[in-house]
């Protein structure tokens, strides 16, 4: 078990200084100098662009700019370039924002796929089943930022109330504390759901083919041999051998921290990480797109790593 | 036929699969019947229709696609294809039990071999933590199992072949049933574990006195158990009788040549016999007797008409008409 | 026949009635057939297929038919079937049908024709974007499940950095030291070819065996590639790139291809790993079959199906992902249309003109649907563990 663990953490240590080496050669290989950030601001006069050249160490080769970009990164003094502040503590703040539409959204998906495709497959080949077989497929086929829209309209139409942001503009002055509350759940819960829906549908589409898989099993019509009811059949029997691999996709939303959201939260103008990476490629900050790349990748990491461990603990077949 | 004796009586039992647009007829008009205390062997090739004539009588043919077409299953009187599920559950490992094929898949990975025995239990009998417990080491115990405490708490996978079919007949054990159901349960072990487990059964059956229906296509392991025996063809039975009718008078062309070829000591040297062509596929049977394209005294009547079965006395029936009598049979 | 004592059966020979024999084309289709999701996406695909092969005609050339760029400002936001004003338009702005099928947008373009324009780039997205993914993930997949436990040994892999940098440096206009590199580089690969074919003969110094070590196996080295790319999160390293690299449709399919070949490669190593055990791989194997035989004769029509729905599938996220880029403003560059960037041109009159977010909203939603019921209905017939159980 021990080494088992020993193994794991050296090879994803591995694989993040790989990663961290091919982000920042695809960052600076790629066209377009760095320093160019913005050849059309008059600002930019030679000098400044030298000084700054300077001040990033792009004079450097490529190799030691990577040490000094990492050695930076790791003791918490990278600053983005396009407002000298602090790259980990910018994250920090936008990952705080993320979190309860993450927190949010992942509690829906996972609350709402299980039930679905547990009954689909249950139900398999009838009405229940075909429906949220279409529907799953209408979700996972339609474009988040359509989708987003059409929710926008059908919302503000239909209940009034504004979802852009994070909060009404100004609602801070002489509003009661409910009110306010209010305002944050409606303006959470839009993103949330939107972000939830392919997960939804995966998820669900997911679960019902495990369970197929497992109750097609012999030791389920064994259980039915020994005159258990269906539903023990199906609740005990069978989910528990099909729940087995979901424990380690629990590892696995880990980096859907970042990954997902960018459109959503530009649409939704919410101030998170997928937005603020959205920026940073826009004005190129090169500092902060590789921190946020880097960060993401210890996300993956570090979810495979959860994700095997729970198996680890939960099919009693593994042993180590 | 049916007499006081008599624990499970199958009459005309069809069962069928449809599949988009085909129909396979994979079980086709049985009747069997086995009495108390008796051991009865159904032989077969693999394909035959055996395991669904055994799924049929405990309810667990998978519907759709699989449909009883007709038929009855009188157990202890009552038909249990007119049972609603509840009642069904109730027989189910309680009145019948079955021991399946493999016994790997057929356990749970994710339960101990405690949970499986002890739910068999408590699904039909009411008993405290305690003595499920001691009813199970007890089960472990008449199987055969060493250190059955132990065991209690493994997995299905630390155990060996033979271990763990015998924990399924423990299972199946557990309510003390009128009838298993064995369902190939040797196939999946090697040859020596397949005698004790033979021997277990046996030894089990004489001890709880309780009725044994054996599903196998080994004619061997039939020699060796079996009260009475029926050969199936095709979702038909060809030949029906006790044990020493059919391995020393058979009279069905497809048992001749199930027995002609055994490997045995008398033919040593010899090339072994072998029925020419497969198993019909159960979607396109042939018409009149199933065997006639595979069977060496076929005459143009067989082919249009279905055989009726033949009485040879004392119970030996075989479905051919043309070996009766020198062949008068169809008229 | 030993036990024919009575004589019977010698002159006539019975037929045994058989399945009706079909190919397994027929087979396949049979099964397809019940699927009627699945028919409607093909149907719905062929169609889309269908209108980007007309629409790249009749939107394309000096003349075309229907012109996506042609701007009538008089015109803008028409609402769908929407008659021309004729009084105020030159002849030539006349939209061909008499009418906007699909109304204009705030310039006054001919929505459908820019639609049409649209389905052509997406279609190309789609399908150039998988090829390019399944052609790298069979590959890596094929050489990692059928080479895997060959070792690389370490001087391949000096080699290759020496390669790699040397065509970096002449690239980069160091052309003195990268001919250099280079010229060491294929002198050490003819090196090694020639003592290859004559080894045994002569002892490797001592010195030089450091160099024949092997360092990793083929299958190590892949997996850890797919680990790598697999760390990155895809919609961002697919924006950060495209944000980068020269606005061009080209440079979409590409990068979208380069970053989705993972599964592809998995399965197909994962396919090929438990074909390899099989048996008539053997049996291919003693009748001396070369390797190249082997993998494309008979292992690779095995492990293609699960490559085919992947595939099927993988289009429609590819269109799916183009139209996320376009709507984010990346991507094609702004005159020619996609439908992604009609949408996101179209989001700022989202109360004054719905139909400009709603028709390629809706475009984009059947289309893919259309791909995801046909990828999942292949999956049902090709997948027969599942086949059994409807």
């Amino acid at each position: 078990m021990l080494s088992f663990i020993g193994r794991s953490v050296v090879q994803k240590i591995i694989t993040l200084f790989f990663v961290s080496i091919v982000s920042f050669l695809i960052i600076h290989i790629a066209p377009g100098k760095p320093s160019q950030v913005d050849p059309m601001n008059p600002k930019f006069t030679p000098e400044v662009v030298e000084r700054f050249r300077k001040e990033f160490h792009l004079d450097k080769p490529l190799h030691v700019q990577y040490l000094y970009f990492y050695k930076d990164l790791f003791t918490g003094e990278t600053v983005s370039w396009k407002d000298n502040q602090s790259v980990l503590k910018k994250i920090w703040e936008r990952f705080l924002n993320s979190l309860p539409l993450f927190i949010v959204g992942t509690i829906i998906t996972w609350t709402l796929s299980f039930p679905i495709g547990i009954r689909s497959a249950i139900f398999r080949g009838q009405f229940y089943d075909r429906s949220a077989t279409f529907l799953s497929y209408l979700l996972i086929s339609i474009p988040g930022f359509f989708f987003a829209y059409v929710l926008i309209i059908f919302v503000v139409n239909q209940f009034h109330v504004p979802v852009i942001g994070m909060e009404t503009f100004g609602i801070g002055d002489g509003a009661s504390l409910p009110h306010i509350f209010m305002d944050r759940i409606w303006h959470l819960l839009l993103p949330s759901v939107l972000g939830a829906t392919g997960g939804i549908a995966v998820l669900s589409r997911y679960v019902r083919s495990q369970m197929l898989e497992v109750e097609g099993q012999d030791y389920i019509r064994t259980a039915r041999a020994k005159g258990l009811s269906p539903e023990q059949v199906h609740y005990r029997h069978a989910l528990r051998n099909a729940l087995l691999p979901f424990v380690t996709m629990f590892g696995l939303i880990l980096p859907g921290l970042i990954g997902g959201s960018v459109i959503i939260e530009s649409i939704f103008s919410w101030p998170g990480m997928g937005r603020m990476a959205y920026e940073a490629i826009l004005a190129r900050d090169y500092p902060v797109i590789l921190t946020v790349n880097f960060v993401s990748a210890i996300l993956v990491l570090a979810g495979t790593f959860i994700s095997d461990l729970l198996y680890l603990i939960v099919d009693p077949r593994i042993r180590l | 036929m049916a007499n006081n004796n008599t624990l499970i009586s199958v009459q005309d039992l069809k069962v069928y699969f449809r599949t988009g647009h085909e129909c396979a007829r994979a079980v086709d008009g049985i009747s069997f019947e086995v009495r108390k205390e008796e051991t009865v062997c159904l032989v077969g090739e693999s394909g035959c229709g055996k395991t669904v004539s055994a799924l049929s009588i405990l309810g667990l043919i998978p519907t759709p696609p699989g449909e009883i077409a007709g038929g009855r299953i009188l157990f202890q009187g009552k038909n249990l294809l007119e049972l609603d599920e509840e009642d069904m559950q109730k027989i189910r490992g309680n009145r019948i039990a079955m021991v399946f094929q493999e016994p790997l898949t057929s356990l749970n990975p994710v339960f101990t071999i405690e949970d499986q025995i002890g739910e068999a239990i408590s699904i039909h009998k009411n008993v405290g933590a305690k003595e499920l417990r001691d009813r199970c080491i007890k089960l472990l115990k008449d199987v055969g199992i060493p250190s059955p405490v132990q065991r209690l708490k493994d997995y299905p996978h630390q155990l060996s072949g033979g271990q763990r079919q015998r924990v399924m007949i423990a299972m199946a054990l557990a309510c003390d049933p009128d009838l298993i159901i064995a369902d190939e349960p040797t196939t999946a072990l090697d040859v020596t574990v397949q005698a004790q487990i033979l021997r277990l059964l046996k030894s089990i059956q004489k001890i709880r006195s309780m009725s044994v229906l054996y599903i196998t296509h080994d004619l061997g392991v039939v020699a060796n158990i079996a009260d009475r025996v029926y050969v199936m063809y095709s979702g038909i039975f060809t030949e029906q009788g006790n044990t020493a009718q059919i391995f020393h008078d058979a009279r069905h062309p497809y048992t001749q040549g199930l027995l002609a070829s055994l490997p045995s000591r008398s033919k040593r040297g010899k090339r072994l016999y072998s029925i020419p062509g497969t198993v019909p596929n159960p979607a396109y049977k042939p018409a009149g007797c199933p065997f006639h394209p595979r069977c060496p005294h076929a005459i143009l009547t067989c082919a249009k008409e279905y055989p009726e079965m033949c009485d040879y006395g004392q119970g030996h029936l075989a479905r051919c008409p043309v070996l009766l009598e020198g062949g008068d049979g169809y008229k | 026949m030993n036990i024919d004592e009575k004589g019977f059966n010698q002159d006539f020979q019975f037929e045994a009635p058989m399945a009706p024999k079909r190919t397994r084309l027929q087979e396949f289709w049979l099964l397809f057939r019940q699927n009627r999701l699945a028919i409607l996406g093909l149907f719905i695909f062929i169609l889309f297929f269908c209108c980007a092969i007309m629409g790249l005609f009749i939107t394309s050339g000096p003349d075309p038919l229907f012109d996506p760029a042609m701007i009538r400002l008089q015109e803008k936001l028409r609402p769908p079937l929407a008659k021309p004003n004729l009084d105020s338009l030159r002849r030539e702005e006349i939209p061909c049908l008499g009418f906007y099928l699909m109304g204009t947008d705030d310039l006054g373009r001919d929505v459908f024709a820019r639609m049409l324009q649209g389905a052509w780039v997406s279609l190309t997205v789609g399908f150039v974007a998988v090829g390019i993914s399944v052609l790298i993930g069979i590959f890596m997949g094929g050489v990692a499940g059928y080479f895997g436990q060959h070792h690389i040994r370490v001087d391949h892999i000096l080699m290759t950095i020496l390669l790699i940098s040397g065509a970096g440096l002449v690239m980069a206009h160091s052309i003195r030291f990268g001919a250099v590199l280079l010229c060491l580089t294929l002198a050490y690969i003819f090196y090694s070819f020639f003592t290859q074919n004559r080894s045994g003969e002569k002892s490797v110094p001592s010195w030089a065996k450091v160099f024949r070590k092997s360092a990793v196996s083929v299958d190590t080295l892949i997996m850890r590639i797919v680990d790598i790319m697999l760390c990155f999160p895809s919609f961002f390293l697919i924006l950060t790139v495209v944000a980068l690299l020269p606005a061009s449709i080209y440079n979409i399919m590409i990068v979208i291809g380069l970053t989705s070949w993972m599964g592809t490669t998995r399965f197909v190593r994962a396919e090929f790993l438990s074909l390899r055990e099989q048996d008539f791989v053997a049996a291919v194997k003693t009748l001396g079959a070369s390797n190249f035989r082997i993998i494309f004769r008979h292992m690779m029509p095995n492990a293609i199906a699960p490559v085919l729905v992947s595939a099927t599938i993988g289009i429609a996220t590819a269109i799916l992902t183009e139209a996320g880029l376009s709507f984010l403003g990346f991507g094609v560059p702004p005159p020619h249309a996609t439908w992604g960037n009609i949408l996101s041109d179209g989001k700022n009159f989202i109360f004054d003109a719905p139909w400009l977010t709603f028709i390629p909203g809706i475009a984009i939603l059947i289309v893919v649907l259309s791909f995801n019921l046909f990828g999942e209905g292949l999956r049902d017939v090709l997948n027969p563990k599942l086949r059994e159980r409807h």
